[in-house]
Parts: C-alpha cells; sequence; structure tokens
C-alpha cells in the first residue's frame, strides 16, 4: 500500500508509538470538539426551542385560525361546515376585542376574548392555562389548598385573566387557606377543598370530628352549622360554597380534630366596553358590567398577548352589544398535520375555497412567520458567531502543525532521499489536520449527545449557578428548557443534518488547515532540508 | 553491452554543480566528475569540510539538480541537469539506501518501524519484509531493541538501525554520507565494518563519503574530491 504510508506517518506523529497520545494531539482534538460540541449544542436547543415554541402556539390558538373577510351572520353553518371535514377535529368560534378593566383606581385595558367554554377545551386547553397561571399564597401558619380553578367556572360574570392583568390590577380568584395545619400528624386523613367557585365569600370554616362518624362544619358567619356524617356535611352545599372532601389517611381522626379553613372571595372587576365609553361620551348612562375572577391563567406562548381577558360568547357579545357575532374560529386538525407544515398550507387553502372564499383560513407558522423568522435569524448568527470558535482552532492547528514542518525539517528532507514524493510528505501534514478534525468531531458528536442526553441536569446546574434557585424559575418562565424536546440525530432528520454538518464542517477545515503547513513541507528543498541545522 | 558495462549500477558523467554567493562568484563545487559504479562494489569519496562530497551524494540521489551532466541508474538515462520527478522518487525508494551522519531516525516510531519506513515507501508488503528487517536488526546487534523508540538507543545503536532501515529493501547502492561522524572511533570502527559487511553480504554497492583514511582504504575504489574533481587514488 504504498499511498498508505503518508497516513501511516500522519498517524503515528499524532500518536506515537510507545507513548498514548501526544500533547499537542490532544489539545488540537479537545479544541476541535469543543467548538463542534457547542456549535451542535446551540442549534440543537435552538431547534428544540423552535419545535417548544411551535407546540405552545398551537396550544395557544390551534393548528388555524379562521378570520371571516366580511361580517358572517351564518358563521355556524360556517364552523358547522369546516368541523364536518375529515381532517378537522375541532373548531373553536371566539370574539374579541378590547374592555377596560377598573379595580378601585387600577385600570388595564386587556386583549379580551370570548369563548364558548364547552367547545374552547378541544382546540385552546384553557385548563392547563389555568393550571400554569395558577400562584398559591405563601402563609407562615397556613397553607393554600385552592383548587386550581377550571372552565366549569366560567360563566357570563366570570372572567380568567392573566397575571400580569391581576397583577396590574391587584386582583386575584377565590382562595381557601389551611389555617393551624403544621402541627397535624402526616398520617391521619385530611380533608381538603374539591371545589372554591368565584362566588363564595369571604369565611372562616371549621370541621371538627366529633365521634363514630359525627362531623360539625360551620362557619364564622354563623349561616351554617351542621352536625352530621362525613358523607353528609362534606357533600356540596350548593354554588357559592366550597366543597369539602376526605382524604383517608392512615391513622384515623381523634375526636376534637378539626380543620379549619379561611376562604377568600375573588375580586370583582368593574369593566367598561367601547360602547359604554362612547354612551357615557353622550351623557348616557353606562354602569360598568360587575364581573368576578373566575381564575388567573398563563399561556406558555410567550406571543399571546401578556395582557389579556377571557370570559364568555356572550359575556363579550354583551360588552359590544352585538346579537350573533363571531371574529373567527380556532381550528384544531388531526395529528397527521402537526410537522408537515405544507401539507396544512394546502389544507388551509382548500377549506377557504371550500367556505367559498368567505373566510381566511390562516395556518399558525404563517401567523407567527415574524417569530419563526426571527428565531431562524438568531439561530444563524449563533451559528455565523460561533464558526469563529472552529476557524481559531483550526488556526491553533495550522500554527501548530506549521511548528512541526519547521522541527522535522531534516526528516522532511529524509523522507524525500528514501524516496518520498513531495506530495506524499506534504499529504503527512494534511492528514493530520484530517485526523484531528475527524477524532475532534467525533469526541465533539459525543460530548453533543452527552449534553443533550444530561440537558436538563447541565442547564438546572448552570442557571441555578448563574441565577439561584429563585432566578431559575424566571429562566424557566421564559426559556422552560426541562420541556425542551432535543431530539438525537437517529430520531429526526433535521438533527442528523446538524450533526452531518458540523463533522463536514470541522473535518473540512482542520483539513484546510493542514493544507499550509503541507504545502510548506512539500516545496522544501530535500536537500537543503537534509543541511539544514 | 559489455559485461563490464552490464555490471555497471551508477554512472555520472561530467556532473558539475556549483552555489551562488551573495556578493562573491560563484562557487564551483563539482567541475566534470566522473564516476562509475559496478556492482557489489564499494567506492570510499574522501576530502576537506565543504568540498561538494555530499552535493555529489544529492546530485547522484537527484536531490538535486547539477547545472551539466548526466546519470546512469542502471540502464536509465537521466539528465542531471533537469527537475528531479516524482517517477524518480519512486525509483529511488526501490534502489537507493541512505545513510547520514546524523542518523535521521523518525521519533515517533519503534526501531522496527523505522526500519520498515524504506518498505513502505517503496510500496512493498510489510508483512513480507518485517521478518528480514528484524534478521538486519539482529545482524546489527540491535534486535532486541525493536519495539524501543530511538531516544532510547546510543548514537552507535541509532547508526546500526539506519543502516538496517537503509539495506532492507535490498537496494543496489547505498549512499553513506559521513555515517561515523558522530561516533567515538571503537564505536565508529564497528558500524563501518557492518556497514561494508552487510553490502559485501547482501551484494549492495556502495559510495562511502568518509574523512577517515582507514574506512576508505576498506572500499573497493578510494577517491578524493577537490576543487570540484574526483581523483581516484
Amino acid at each position: 500500500m504504498k499511498s498508505a504510508w503518508p497516513l501511516f506517518l500522519a498517524w503515528k506523529q499524532l500518536f506515537p508509538s510507545q507513548r498514548k497520545v501526544s500533547f499537542f494531539s490532544l489539545l488540537a482534538i479537545v479544541g476541535v470538539a469543543l467548538g463542534v460540541n457547542v456549535m451542535i449544542v446551540v442549534v440543537a436547543f435552538m431547534q428544540g426551542f423552535q419545535q417548544k415554541f411551535r407546540s405552545d402556539i398551537i396550544d395557544a390558538q390551534g393548528h388555524a385560525r379562521a378570520v371571516p373577510l366580511q361580517r358572517q351572520l351564518e358563521w355556524r353553518e360556517d364552523s358547522q361546515k369546516i368541523a364536518s371535514q375529515p381532517e378537522v377535529e375541532k373548531v373553536s368560534a371566539y370574539m374579541q376585542g378590547h374592555l377596560l378593566l377598573q379595580n378601585r383606581d387600577y385600570h388595564a385595558v386587556p386583549f379580551s376574548m370570548g369563548i364558548d367554554p364547552g367547545q374552547s377545551d378541544g382546540v385552546l386547553p384553557l385548563n392547563q392555562f389555568l393550571k400554569k397561571g395558577f400562584i398559591p399564597v405563601q402563609g407562615y401558619d397556613s397553607k393554600d389548598v385552592t383548587p386550581i380553578p377550571t372552565t366549569d367556572s366560567l360563566e357570563d360574570d366570570v372572567v380568567f385573566i392573566t397575571q400580569q392583568v391581576a397583577n396590574r390590577l391587584g386582583v386575584r380568584a377565590a382562595t381557601v387557606l389551611l389555617l393551624d395545619d403544621q402541627n397535624f400528624s402526616i398520617n391521619k386523613g385530611r380533608l381538603v377543598v374539591e371545589r372554591l367557585d368565584p362566588y363564595v365569600e369571604s369565611d372562616e370554616w371549621t370541621i371538627e370530628f366529633l365521634s363514630g362518624d359525627q362531623y360539625n362544619l360551620r362557619n364564622s358567619l354563623g349561616s351554617i352549622d351542621l352536625n352530621g356524617s362525613l358523607e353528609q356535611i362534606a357533600s356540596d352545599l350548593g354554588w357559592g360554597y366550597p366543597k369539602f372532601k376526605l382524604v383517608e389517611g392512615i391513622t384515623p381522626l381523634s375526636k376534637g380534630d378539626r380543620f379549619r379553613f379561611q376562604t377568600f372571595r375573588s375580586s370583582i372587576l368593574e369593566i367598561y366596553s367601547p360602547t359604554m365609553i362612547e354612551q357615557a361620551k353622550s351623557d348616557e348612562m353606562a354602569p360598568p358590567r360587575e364581573v368576578r375572577v373566575g381564575g388567573i391563567f398563563e399561556v406558555p406562548w410567550q406571543g399571546f398577548h401578556t395582557d389579556a381577558l377571557i370570559g364568555t360568547s356572550r359575556f363579550m357579545a354583551d360588552m359590544r352589544g352585538e346579537e350573533n357575532a363571531c371574529d373567527g374560529f380556532f381550528i384544531k386538525f388531526k395529528t397527521d398535520y402537526l410537522h408537515d407544515e405544507n401539507k396544512l398550507g394546502e389544507l388551509c387553502a382548500r377549506l377557504e375555497g371550500y367556505l367559498e372564499g368567505n373566510w381566511r383560513i390562516i395556518p399558525w407558522f404563517v401567523e407567527n412567520a415574524w417569530f419563526f423568522d426571527l428565531l431562524k435569524f438568531e439561530e444563524y448568527l449563533m451559528v455565523l458567531i460561533m464558526i469563529p470558535i472552529g476557524l481559531v482552532a483550526a488556526f491553533a492547528i495550522a500554527i501548530a502543525l506549521m511548528t512541526t514542518v519547521l522541527r522535522k525539517t531534516r526528516e522532511i528532507g529524509l523522507l524525500v532521499a528514501m524516496g518520498g514524493t513531495r506530495f506524499a510528505v506534504g499529504m503527512i501534514f494534511c492528514m493530520q489536520g484530517f485526523i484531528i478534525g475527524s477524532l475532534g468531531a467525533l469526541l465533539g458528536c459525543g460530548l453533543a449527545l452527552t449534553f443533550i442526553r444530561y440537558r436538563d441536569v447541565l442547564m438546572s446546574f448552570i442557571v441555578t449557578r448563574i441565577a439561584g434557585e429563585d432566578g431559575q424559575a424566571g429562566v424557566t418562565q421564559f426559556y422552560d428548557f426541562y420541556s425542551l424536546e432535543v431530539p438525537y440525530p437517529w430520531e429526526s432528520e433535521q438533527s442528523m443534518m446538524t450533526f452531518l454538518t458540523f463533522i463536514v464542517f470541522a473535518v473540512g477545515v482542520s483539513t484546510i488547515a493542514g493544507l499550509l503547513p503541507a504545502w510548506r513541507a512539500a516545496r522544501m528543498n530535500p536537500a537543503e532540508a537534509l543541511r539544514s541545522e | 553491452m559489455s559485461n563490464q558495462e552490464q555490471d555497471t549500477v551508477l554512472e555520472a558523467r561530467g556532473l558539475s554543480k556549483s552555489f551562488s554567493i551573495v556578493g562573491a562568484a560563484d562557487l564551483k563545487v563539482l567541475n566534470e566528475v566522473n564516476l562509475t559504479l559496478k556492482e557489489s562494489s564499494s567506492l570510499s569519496i574522501r576530502g576537506d569540510s565543504g568540498c561538494g562530497k555530499t552535493t555529489l551524494l544529492n546530485v547522484i540521489a537527484r536531490l538535486e539538480p547539477a547545472d551539466k551532466g548526466t546519470l546512469f541508474w542502471g540502464d536509465r538515462k537521466i539528465d542531471a541537469v533537469s527537475k528531479p520527478l516524482a517517477t524518480e522518487a519512486s525509483w529511488r525508494a526501490k534502489h537507493i539506501g541512505v545513510v547520514y551522519q546524523s542518523y535521521y531516525l523518525i521519533p515517533e516510531l519503534t526501531v522496527l518501524e523505522n526500519v520498515l519506513m524504506s518498505v513502505r515507501l517503496s510500496g512493498l508488503p510489510i508483512t513480507e519484509y518485517e521478518l528480514r528487517a528484524r534478521e538486519l536488526l539482529e545482524q546489527m546487534g540491535v534486535g532486541n531493541k525493536s519495539m524501543q523508540i530511538p531516544s532510547k538507543l546510543s548514537g552507535g545503536e541509532r547508526q546500526r538501525v539506519a543502516i538496517a532501515r537503509a539495506l532492507v529493501n535490498r537496494p543496489q547502492v547505498i549512499l553513506a554520507d559521513e555515517p561515523t561522524g558522530n561516533l567515538d572511533e571503537r564505536t565508529g570502527a564497528e558500524v563501518m565494518n557492518l556497514l561494508l559487511s552487510s553490502c559485501t553480504k547482501e551484494k549492495t554497492s556502495l559510495i562511502l563519503v568518509t574523512h577517515n583514511p582507514s574506512f576508505a582504504q576498506a572500499t573497493d575504489k578510494t577517491t578524493s574530491l577537490k576543487d570540484g574533481t574526483l581523483i581516484y587514488e
């Protein structure tokens, strides 16, 4: 194998006999590996964020939104038409607008949306948003045991608002605290609040175990004082009262065991619509609409309105003074259309035709194109910034190899004297660049796979060290890396392409880095090289 | 061709070479040098330092072009003035072995790997030549050092390895440029004896550049290079 000797010598110069590895080789390979690792990890995470934002957007607004090109009185028929399509999973109509909210002297004008709570959960996971937006009250001698609100409590005089709106207005939803709980045995059964509707008044509730199966339930207002079996007193007292439930423990309750709950009523907001404001300008009486805060929600998609209110469609229709109005539909398609944007675009266009051009169907990726363009730009920018990392490694390799060429001048002369061609001698150094690049790329890929595998642990470690335990929550609010899906190359074509791209880049740049020393070695005059000191 | 001509493995005719020196006249180191080397014969070249002995070897090995003259590598006629070609490198790898004063062993390779480098460069199969390489190392008295790296060897041992490397792929000619220059007298004598006996045994021709008259006397022909001219003694 005549052509193989430059490769043999290149390998031996990097990994000499009788030694495990040379210091130069180790540094060069680790340098390339770190560069490759950083580039892959950053791009993989950027792609992971893009994927997460995709699913957040779809959660927040469905796969597509239908917007009427003019006022559609027959929108219910159109909604049914869309829903009847085999590709469509769910359609939810909505109304939207801006309303003025007031609590004492605090005001907010959130983006307001009216939906049918019965239909919304199919497209918008409102219950998930309410869970995400729930912030328990921290108390020294009490514990917030408020059940997370659900769309079941969304009525015409109940609204859900985002955390930002709640904070601005200083309002909150109904809350219940369990008092005097700290010394209670954890083995005993306990009473929990199963439901706390927006109409519950501020009150103190006590449930005391008497004996046998007898309990006493009373409130501080004195309107309730019941004795009876657990089933009787724990049963639903009706709307406006908390609903209690017993969770059995290992140790039975003993006489005198009691549970004290403090309920706080939900805040009441005064709401004005633009119509009301116009009426007020004309000196007409326009009393505000009073609604209760039924829950605080948080939409994971940061592009969603941070100042938002969700009420029922009837509420919005009343506020706008319009009957039978619809501002559009949220549409959710079947899973086949989740990842294929082209297919989804074609389907939306087909639906537009089916609705005789009266509706514009906007897929999620078109509606949020600005955001993904921005993310893509950020990804490219990151790559652009990181490319110099690879080039720095290449320069380091070139300089080290150039030094090797100078150090090995007489050996180069000898190899030519022994019958090596100048080209083959040059190849020794070019191949060293290739070997460093290949091994560095492999090691870099290994590091990147390890990073992807243990990303939660590593990110948590890094973020905690930088931002602290409390800061971590703030960071995850914007970059919820714990829920990132960063695919391995064997799981996604995009990930495979990322890995391959950076492998080729690292190997290419390292090989090119070896070209200059190779050229220098190849043009060396062997006779002069042998004479050199 | 006569029988005498058939035995010639190397011939130089009218080789001339001079070097430009800034601010001075050109330095003529070879002036119409003629040299003939027969098969299995040896020839020594003596001369003062800087007289052109190494240059003559370089020109013969086609490591640098001459200003004038012709070379014959066996039947192959070469214009010594032309730039060395890649094909000549291939021929050199198979037919010429080199031994230098400074050994020039590759520090990253073991002794055995160093010896086998000649085989690799010639494109010959390593497995077939490994046994021969080991035998040569045994002959040179460094058989037990085959897996050592050169830095662990003494100067004499290194030169023995270099001789084994020059001989391993059975070249027609060995060009030895002051092979004992870095060795003490006793070691130098041992190494020189090994080189001469090995060349005889392997039927390899030898051109030996040396300052040592007794080593020179041990060759079949002795010459000296003076004022660019090769004088047969």
